[in-house]
């Protein structure tokens, strides 16, 4: 290119006016997607009522572990189904690339995304909490509602680690989509027996510290803090190896583009 | 490859399938990280500082393509905010209907004809006035008209001191709207001059003369130096 200057200076966009304008962007393609919507709210209310009408509900472990268990479905939905399927069809689509030729830094266009997936998953998690004081008659106090969005952070951290590995490692939009469901047998269903030895004590420790175990653990451990024992700290040091160890595998091996 | 850009000039470049034209323009625009060299826009260092290089140059992808669930008001909106330039609702429109796409505010990019996806593509490279811009095949698939028309809309641009990098594979086009051509091929550049120059250098090459039927033009001049095997 040429050495002269070719046309006055252009300014430089200010970082908070980029995030803005993404998150806006991103925040309008939620809630317009209905599939998203429905993904989001749906699962996890149909489960809790599920757990809380069923015959052998109990034997999962009761009203509190029913509540972490649907709440850890809903925020697994919403990461390895929800988040990897918009990031594998806009990368298809072409649509990072666009975003990346912008003076938008790139680890700010994942970031808005990521941070509307952890909206997502707490306006999920108080509207399941809501249900759970009608359902499960599940109430809790001011300190433990806190620490229990705290744990659902946490524990998102977990399943967007997952979902970035996913659409690093995996490159086709229809393959991400198949592995993402299959993928929910050991990493999220696993965990419904985190709390339960209807399978035997050795299938209990298996399901206890898979990710959708750990993070179950975690969120229960999260809504009674009175209760909170070593086992909340190891599921807690347990979800965050498991989001160190897939975030890292999703960032180091993320394209931006299929091509 | 060295090639230098002036003020208020559009730079063709040309060569086969493969040749390394989207490869060239996507270093300058920092999609692709170049091992060597060096890439200057006006005095900024685009590989040492990249993101004011991209903010003093505006794009236009081969296939482009925008989040599917926004209208072209609100990809307007969101690419001004990326480049700094927040705008109101009614400069947005504006600006759509300057480009006649004042009825189309509301749809999505989907649902658009090619021109007029190509049309907002053009407006999205230029909302914050770029000194520099990139068009990879901005006239691929149009038709006649519409590709007319977005010579003129290029031709603005040079008019009011943008500088143009394009890329095409319409001989047509770089005669008309380019000042100057590059031919490349296999990743090197083989020839640049005005296309009338390209074809008085070039007109007594004997692999030119080989392809050329009667008065030799741009395009023999093309074959002549890239050679007729087809290529994918």
């Amino acid at each position: 290119m040429s050495n002269q200057p070719i046309a006055p200076p252009v300014h430089l966009p200010r970082l908070s006016g980029i995030l803005r304008a993404l998150l806006q962007a991103d925040l309008t393609v939620q809630l317009r997607n209905g599939r998203a919507l429905l993904l989001t709210f749906f699962p996890p209310l149909a489960v809790l009522y599920g757990l809380s009408t069923a015959k052998r509900g109990a034997q999962l472990g009761g009203p509190i572990v029913n509540v972490a268990l649907a709440l850890t479905l809903g925020i697994a939905l919403i990461a390895i189904l929800g988040y990897t399927a918009s990031v594998a069809r806009d990368r298809e689509l072409g649509v990072f690339q666009r975003l990346r030729v912008t003076p938008a830094p790139t680890w700010t266009i994942m970031v808005s995304r990521l941070a509307l997936q952890i909206l997502s998953m707490l306006a999920m998690s108080v509207v399941v909490l809501a249900a759970a004081a009608v359902v499960e008659k599940v109430t809790l106090d001011p300190t433990a509602y806190l620490l229990t969005l705290l744990a659902v952070i946490f524990s998102s951290a977990v399943f967007l680690g997952v979902g970035q590995a996913l659409v690093g490692l995996i490159r086709s939009v229809d393959t991400v989509n198949a592995v993402g469901r299959l993928s929910f047998l050991p990493l999220v269903a696993l965990g419904l027996f985190a709390h339960s030895t209807i399978f035997g004590t050795t299938f209990e420790t298996i399901a206890r510290w898979s990710p959708g175990g750990a993070v179950a653990s975690l969120l229960s451990g999260a809504m009674q803090p009175t209760a909170w024992s070593a086992d909340t700290w190891w599921a807690l040091l347990a979800s965050v190896l498991y989001s160190v160890v897939f975030a890292g595998v999703g960032i180091r091996w993320f394209q931006w583009s299929t091509r | 490859m060295s090639l230098e850009i002036n003020e208020g000039e559009i730079f063709g470049l040309l060569g086969p399938n493969g040749a390394g034209k989207t490869t060239t323009l996507s270093a300058v625009e920092g999609l692709v990280r170049s091992d060597s060299g060096s890439i200057r826009i006006g005095d900024i260092d685009a590989r040492a500082n990249p993101i004011a290089a991209k903010a003093r140059m505006g794009v236009q992808l081969q296939s482009t393509s925008f989040q599917s669930d926004l209208t072209i008001r609100e990809i307007v909106r969101l690419y001004a905010g990326l480049y700094g330039v927040p705008l109101a609702r009614a400069a947005i429109d504006e600006l759509l209907a300057d480009v006649h796409l004042g009825e189309e505010a509301s749809k999505r990019f989907g649902q658009l004809s090619g021109g007029q996806q190509k049309r907002v593509s053009l407006l999205i490279a230029t909302i914050h006035s770029p000194p520099l811009v990139l068009l990879d095949e901005p006239t691929a698939g149009l038709d006649p008209q519409a590709r007319r028309q977005l010579w003129d809309r290029i031709e603005r641009l040079r008019d009011i001191g943008r500088s143009i990098l394009l890329t095409t594979h319409s001989m047509e086009e770089a005669q008309a709207v380019c000042h100057r051509v590059a031919i490349i091929d296999r990743g090197k550049l083989l020839t640049v001059d005005t296309p009338a120059g390209l074809i008085e250098k070039h007109k007594d090459d004997p692999r030119v003369r080989r392809v050329a039927h009667g008065q030799v033009t741009l395009e023999d001049v093309f074959i002549g130096l890239t050679g007729s095997e087809l290529r994918d």
